[in-house]
């Protein structure tokens, strides 16, 4: 459970809160509400393909720590269509005890789309925390998102040992489910080196993009290119597309699935892929 | 009749169900294993026991097994509002395009078999295009009055005889070493399914990278016995 800050005596713990709301006006996407509480901010938004915003989020500065709860919830208007992403990696470090919480909720309209494209998340040894990621969508609203995880820091010899985190990355519509993704990841466990689990790879990611159109796998298939030491695959469920891979490092993971967003944003969202200039530095 | 007479029926009727004699199809299905065994992540006994064990343990009573008994509750209510809710849920849990068609076309073999067994709850679900194979279990259960624990327990039984079954074709694996296999895991299931009933629906769920990629792989696997 996530502390609550209401008592005077908690000695650590961040309340972070960030709510924007997306709108078509003149044309092209804006942020008609931004409001935040804490150290969580956005950039300024960019217009790199005209009409679509490219918003970057800034995660408190530091990372998180146990204690910590951090919310943001987006709303995307009918007509609007945005994309969001993050200048650097989110970080769960260590905890004396206490759970963190990223709860990370996004609304959208009949109409409207959102492309949901985050940097890594990187699980520091001994942190227990809970993420959320869940898209409501009305009608026939269209959302391409992905999660990336790092568990432990194999470029500092730091391996996931203790701790523990939950991350759920959902997607309902008209208030059902159609996508449930909720994974409990346990540091040190068999599940990290087992066959049917994590096979010793220490990034996993899951990129989903709502629709369905045949030939799609095939062609996102055809379009990625693995090396030796990863894994990818990829199926079509009734109401999703999925894309899931199995890594160490945290720009390869990005590489694969920008290349499989590459042939779903044109496919599904009628749209040339353009990176966000921050993936470059 | 007494109570013991009940509970000695519903028995006999849990080992209707889960038998392999069922008429709905589940030998046809190996989640994912039939690729695992193709890239040669499992090769022999102890891989085999490792492999079901392990989706058993994080798969099956993680996910399966506490929406079953949320099922079992449902229709005992009766809830349908509950029932289709948790159907939903168990639905949109499903990993790849081979595992949602196996859950589908199981639910619709045990709807069939139900409705035609007298089971008049089941005919709503003949129609329905998402539905899992635990919902109609849990209505059988319900129907034939077996209690809630010996449902989740029959249920994550049979899904081991049938992994094991698939195991012995495709390995693969001798006779006693499958029923090795199944006295080992066996012993797993009374604690499992306990634990099932005890969880708290945030909770609920796993995914298996391993065995859920092997699962959409398994789709272009060139030669295959099984569809799943």
């Amino acid at each position: 459970m996530p502390h609550s800050d209401s008592t005077a005596t908690v000695v650590s713990g961040w309340r972070a809160e960030l709510a924007l709301t997306l709108a078509p006006r003149h044309g092209r996407t804006v942020m008609t509400e931004c409001r935040h509480l804490g150290p969580l901010r956005l950039q300024r938004p960019f217009y790199p393909e005209g009409q679509v915003p490219h918003l970057y989020l800034l995660h408190p500065p530091g990372g998180v720590v146990g204690g910590d709860e951090l919310s943001i919830d987006v709303n995307v208007r009918s007509g609007a269509h945005a994309l969001i992403t993050t200048p650097a990696a989110g970080k769960f470090y260590r905890s004396g005890g206490p759970r963190a919480a990223l709860m990370q909720r996004i609304a959208l309209e009949a109409d409207a789309c959102l492309e949901w494209l985050p940097q890594e998340t990187i699980v520091y040894d001994g942190a227990r925390a809970d993420a959320l990621t869940r898209v409501d969508l009305a009608g026939n609203a269209q959302f391409i998102g992905w999660e990336m995880l790092c568990l432990g820091r194999p470029a500092s010899n730091e391996v996931f040992l203790r701790g523990d985190l939950r991350q759920r990355f959902e997607i309902w519509r008209e208030g059902e489910p159609i996508w449930l993704e909720r994974a409990r990841f346990d540091g040190g466990v068999p599940a990290l080196q087992a066959a049917w689990g994590l096979r010793g790879h220490t990034l996993t990611a899951t990129l989903v993009a709502v629709g369905r159109i045949d030939g799609l796998v095939e062609q996102v298939r055809t379009a990625v290119d693995i090396g030796a030491d990863e894994a990818f695959s990829v199926t079509q469920l009734d109401d999703v597309l999925v894309c899931r891979y199995l890594g160490a490092r945290a720009q390869r993971a990005r590489d694969c699935l920008s290349q499989a967003w590459a042939v779903l944003r044109p496919a599904l969202l009628n749209r040339a892929a353009c990176a966000p200039r921050v993936w470059n530095t | 009749m007494t109570t013991e007479d009940n509970s000695d029926l519903a028995l006999l009727r849990l080992l209707q169900l889960v038998s392999p004699a069922l008429p709905v199809g589940a030998y046809a299905y190996s989640q994912g294993m039939e690729q695992a065994i193709h890239l040669e992540w499992i090769t022999n006994e102890a891989q085999t026991a490792e492999w079901i064990e392990g989706v058993l343990e994080n798969g099956l009573a993680r996910v399966d097994a506490p929406v079953l008994a949320r099922l079992h509750a449902a229709w005992s209510a009766p809830d349908l509002d509950r029932v289709a809710y948790w159907n939903q849920f168990l639905y949109a849990c499903r990993e790849s395009a081979e595992l949602q068609a196996e859950d589908r076309t199981l639910a619709r073999a045990l709807t069939r078999l139900l409705a035609d067994l007298g089971v008049a709850d089941a005919k709503p679900f003949a129609t329905q295009e998402q539905s899992t194979f635990a919902t109609l279990f849990a209505l059988a259960s319900v129907h034939w009055r077996i209690p809630v624990l010996q449902c989740v327990q029959g249920y994550l039984w049979s899904w081991v005889e049938n992994q094991v079954a698939a195991a012995i074709k495709l390995v693969p694996l001798g006779q006693t070493a499958g029923q090795r296999i199944l006295l080992r895991l066996g012993e797993r299931i009374p604690q499992l399914a306990q634990q099932a009933l005890t969880l708290d629906d945030d909770d609920i769920g796993q995914v298996m990278q391993g065995q859920v990629m092997a699962s959409a792989w398994h789709e272009m696997q060139y030669s295959r016995l099984f569809r799943s």
